[in-house]
């Protein structure tokens, strides 16, 4: 922790004396001055969103991942004068969820069985993210101040986001440094699994309806672990740095560093967890909870890496990343990523891609029923397991630079249509099409 | 790790001192597939590779906010 802590520290120190050194440099020419945007952009962004697997968290780590999102963001960015610009990010988002569904899984009409979706009102959900940011960069182009603000919403779950960030280029604009800081505060308004709602303080426990109405079978002596959440707040407070460099006419990289750390409520209330030193107890083919996740209130995340694109002639271009991350929850992961823009004519290009991914599992991840009553920490989530991922894509962009076809005061800039398939070792497949229209206002 | 961080910083840091390609040669750094940072339309995955896999950060995507639970 020392260490991380130096870090950052030496990050600051490095950035402080690089921007004053380079500000000692810096000429500039004021004579003419481009604008920073020329005219406003809209893009229209959307995405379909599938996945299935045999994991769930909410069900302990057994049960039906099957999973469907449809988000639709529009993006637009606004000159406001030479230097300045405003961009408005909004976003709508509904999935269904039958993970979520299993939340009260007896309020269908089929028997209670985790692999089944259940068609309660938690089996779907909205939401919704409106950004606003704002930049400002200096009469030279060399100094770019911006700020932010966020919120989102979904049923159990609301955002405040804000942040702003400095970025500094020099060297004739080949070096570019930059740091960013963001906050946010998030507040849950927590959900818990149907059958523990009655082993609150004030509940009647094994006289609720819930265990009148439906037998148990296997330990007919229920009696969970569960104490609600007192605090159902989560902040996280991150700081990023950048350094990029153009390295040649055709080369040029970037590395960058994300410090994170969060505090309060970093479980999710209505993740199930089974005890295998506690007997099992079920309603239909559905294991009630031995408890609920409980993972610790605070977590401190780096992450590190870097990006180097090289074009290699009008035809190709490779881009390719690098990440490393590490928290002190126990999770170290490798992302690598390379994408080989194809230009097969002056309009259309086509972008093969391959992203790997793996991670260790956390300190308190343990598969289904696996889990110690004593322990501290637990979790069934296998989305902080030990695991591999494999992502391959393909996509393709028209681009007309002259915006010949227009709608209205709307000339259409670019049309992007993107398939990713994504397989973890662990069972879980997701697949994702995005697809986005860029319009320009004149 | 770290430490091997911190070296290439350096390092590319050191790089600066030789390198500076004029206005005039930019046109092949210029092209949108050279832009050092996540198109757009790879917001969205961003998103989703934050939900469900622990790593984030330094991809231009969400660093906090949002549950991401379902």
């Amino acid at each position: 922790m020392m260490k991380i802590k130096e870090s950052i520290y030496l990050s600051f120190f490095l950035f402080a004396i690089i921007t004053w050194a380079q500000a000692q440099e810096d000429v500039s020419n004021t004579t003419y001055k481009k604008r920073v945007l020329e005219t406003s952009e809209i893009d229209f962004l959307s995405s379909y969103y599938t996945q299935d697997g045999n994991n769930a968290a909410v069900s302990g780590g057994i049960g039906s991942e099957d999973l469907t999102d449809v988000t639709g963001t529009i993006v637009i960015a606004i000159p406001i004068n030479d230097d300045d610009v405003l961009t408005i990010d909004a976003g709508i988002s509904a999935y269904t969820s039958a993970s979520s569904s299993n939340i009260d899984p007896f309020d269908g009409d089929s028997p209670a069985d985790p692999f089944v979706a259940s068609s309660g009102a938690s089996k779907q959900d909205v939401w919704s993210s409106v950004v606003l940011g704002y930049s400002h960069s200096s009469d030279s182009r060399n100094d770019i101040v911006s700020a932010k603000m966020s919120v989102s919403k979904e049923f159990d779950y609301f955002s405040l986001g804000f942040g702003g960030g400095y970025t500094k280029l020099f060297n004739q604009k080949n070096t570019e440094v930059s740091i960013n800081a963001n906050v946010y505060l998030d507040t849950w308004r927590a959900i818990y699994p149907v059958e523990l709602r009655p082993f609150t303080a004030n509940g009647n426990g094994i006289a609720n309806g819930l265990f009148l109405n439906n037998s148990i079978t296997g330990n007919t002596n229920y009696n969970p672990i569960f104490t609600p959440f007192k605090d159902e707040n989560r902040n996280s407070y991150a700081v990023g740095l950048g350094f990029s460099q153009i390295l040649s006419k055709k080369l040029q990289g970037s590395l960058l560093v994300d410090f994170v750390q969060q505090e309060g409520v970093l479980s999710t209330p209505f993740q199930r967890v089974y005890f295998s030193d506690v007997a099992d107890s079920f309603i239909d083919n559905f294991h009630l909870a031995d408890a609920i996740e409980q993972l610790p209130d605070s977590r401190f995340k780096i992450a590190f890496g870097g990006r180097l694109h090289y074009y290699i002639n009008e035809v190709f271009v490779v881009r390719s990343y690098y990440r490393y991350y590490k928290d002190d929850w126990g999770v170290n992961s490798h992302t690598a990523s390379l994408e080989v823009p194809i230009k097969i004519t002056d309009k259309f290009t086509v972008y093969p891609s391959y992203r790997f991914y793996n991670q260790t599992a956390a300190d308190y991840f343990a598969p289904y029923n696996v889990h110690l009553s004593a322990s501290e920490f637990y979790t069934s989530d296998y989305d902080l397991s030990k695991y591999t991922a494999n992502q391959f894509g393909i996509g393709v962009t028209y681009t007309d630079i002259f915006t010949n076809f227009h709608l209205w005061r709307f000339g259409l800039k670019s049309i992007d249509l993107k398939y990713n398939n994504y397989q973890r070792d662990s069972g879980l497949k997701a697949s994702i099409i995005s697809t986005g229209l860029k319009f320009i206002v004149d | 790790m770290i430490k091997g961080f911190f070296i290439a910083f350096v390092l590319l840091i050191c790089s600066t001192s030789c390198v500076a390609v004029k206005e005039y040669d930019k046109v092949n750094l210029n092209d949108p597939d050279m832009a050092l940072s996540e198109k757009k339309l790879d917001l969205n995955i961003s998103t989703f590779h934050s939900y469900r896999e622990a790593a984030v950060g330094v991809n231009g995507g969400k660093t906090g906010g949002g549950c991401g639970c379902n």
